[in-house]
């Protein structure tokens, strides 16, 4: 298991008017093997384009990123990433998705095929291996996508707002989902959302950025104990200390544009 | 029933449209000009029968399909790699493109002189030397097929570059981070996800090589196909004919454009219906 760590990174867009746009700014950060953190934050924060650093899916301007001391360049193969938006290829089955990851490494059919029916088993989902994607309901083709992540066996799991499109109901037992497999498989997980009910449900650990330059603000290890009661006051304790953490900075942005 | 009633709404005006024609040809009485709907009916129910020395009408049909099918194979063996290459490395899209948007907007109809001058009546078994071959081959000119292939070669490749262009990048960022090889996404992620549109530039390329065949019929230094039987029986005054012709031509163009349009639909089945 590998240690991640982000010294000083640092990510310029350069826009349509050569204006540069400061999309991260001296990002520290580091994730301990196996733990689950999560970054929470408002939107254009960045927290999409820190997964994406992490993936090696685009380079960083500055800093650097290191994988158990080694610098991550191009794409990072310990890392695979969940999107949020429904990425299952429609022209396979559901089976055909997942073992379409087992393939790119390199198993033989058969072995494919068990491999990805027991994956399918694991996220709930056995039942419609031969089903094509459009046939299921968003959360069961986020399920569908998570066997397919886990079916690449990566060091890192990174979810991009996995569940965003998500109703609360099949949001909360999706999350009981990850969690499980995130005990079973011992997974790194760097998990990104909007939502502080979710990170609080889910995290050891809670990373909270801020916009414009995208940067953390905040750091703040949880002690819950699992299964966690949302509606306990320690919870609401902690929804309320990252609200206001998150109102703070969105305050501050205003004033900025009123100035 | 509801089936039925719905099915025959489509007749009703194909149905009336003979009838007007019936009545149109006895009114006129001159089969010169308008022939009676029953005497094209009797050419089309006998196309086995020898007709104004020019062949069958079964004969001079297999001939056009055949031209067709042979320089409408070369468009999609050529077209469509080129338009795969082209649609994934920007160097050759820059490099072939001008002349794509060059020569796209000559009609096919437009080479036929130019092939009449360059080919000649050569013939395919020609090109290798051979005088006759006392195959179907025999009755495929060069010309032609370089007609046929102009036809389809724009609705491939176009439509080819369209699909592979449109291919969603998070599938492939999907696939990259899923560890594909840039092969691997060529074979299992582009290709099935250009298919749909290569589909249907198949469709349409068909479609215009059908077409532009009948038209490279016609000309002077043909001897047989379904366009030339076209222009001799007007030359013959043989109306029957000319227009048992035409209507085999629009039941050929039907069915080739539906059976792709078949293999179309199962290929893109997930097109349709992904939300």
């Amino acid at each position: 298991m590998k240690k991640l760590i982000l010294n000083k990174v640092g990510k310029v867009f350069i826009g349509e008017d050569e204006r540069q746009v400061d999309a991260l700014h001296d990002v520290d950060m580091t994730a301990d093997a196996g733990e689950f953190l999560c970054i929470i934050g408002p939107t254009g924060c960045g927290k999409t384009t820190l997964l994406r650093l992490i993936a090696g899916l685009m380079p960083y301007s500055s800093g650097s990123i290191l994988l158990d001391e080694k610098p991550v360049e191009g794409l990072n193969p310990d890392c695979t990433l969940v999107f949020q938006q429904l990425s299952l290829f429609p022209w396979f089955s559901v089976l055909g998705n997942v073992a379409f990851a087992l393939e790119m490494k390199g198993l033989e059919k058969n072995e494919r095929r068990n491999k990805a029916i027991e994956l399918l088993n694991l996220v709930g989902l056995d039942g419609v291996a031969k089903a094509k994607p459009y046939e299921l309901s968003g959360g069961m083709q986020q399920r569908v996508a998570i066997a397919r992540a886990l079916a690449y066996d990566p060091e890192i799991l990174l979810m991009d707002e996995p569940f965003g499109a998500l109703d609360e109901k099949t949001r909360q037992r999706l999350q009981n989902v990850v969690l499980d497999l995130w005990r079973e498989k011992q997974k790194t997980i760097l998990f990104v959302t909007h939502n502080i009910d979710e990170a609080i449900y889910l995290a050891d650990r809670i990373l909270v950025m801020e916009a414009d330059p995208g940067r953390i603000i905040g750091n703040i290890p949880l002690s819950l104990n699992r299964p966690r009661n949302r509606l306990s006051q320690k919870f609401i304790d902690l929804h309320i200390e990252i609200r206001n953490l998150l109102e703070i900075s969105e305050n501050s942005c205003a004033k900025e544009t009123v100035l | 029933m509801k089936k039925f009633i719905k099915t025959s709404q489509s007749f009703i005006l194909p149905i009336l449209f003979l009838v007007i024609w019936e009545v149109w040809a006895i009114k006129l009485d001159n089969p010169a000009l308008v022939p009676r709907v029953e005497a094209v009916f009797l050419v089309l129910v006998q196309p086995f029968n020898e007709l104004i020395g020019t062949g069958t009408l079964a004969w001079n049909t297999a001939v056009s399909l055949f031209r067709v099918m042979f320089g409408f194979s070369i468009a999609v063996i050529l077209c469509v790699p080129l338009g795969l290459w082209m649609g994934t490395s920007r160097l050759v899209h820059r490099l072939v493109n001008p002349l794509v948007e060059l020569f796209r907007p000559l009609c096919p109809i437009a080479w036929i002189p130019f092939a009449m001058a360059f080919f000649g009546t050569t013939r395919v078994p020609q090109l290798f030397g051979i005088r006759y071959s006392d195959t179907i081959l025999d009755s495929i000119q060069v010309g032609m097929i370089f007609i046929i292939f102009w036809g389809g070669l724009f609705p491939i490749l176009l439509n080819t570059i369209y699909g592979v262009t449109g291919v969603r990048s998070l599938w492939i960022e999907t696939a990259r981070i899923l560890g594909a090889s840039k092969r691997q996404i060529f074979r299992k992620v582009i290709l099935p996800a250009a298919l749909p549109a290569i589909m249907t530039g198949l469709r349409v390329g068909l479609g215009i090589s059908w077409m532009v065949i009948i038209a490279a019929e016609m000309l002077p230094g043909s001897d047989s196909g379904i366009g030339y039987l076209i222009m001799y029986s007007y030359e013959l005054a043989e109306m029957q004919i000319l227009v048992a012709s035409m209507v085999v031509i629009g039941l050929i163009g039907l069915i080739l454009n539906r059976g792709l349009e078949y293999v179309s639909i199962r290929v893109s089945r997930w097109q349709s219906l992904e939300r």
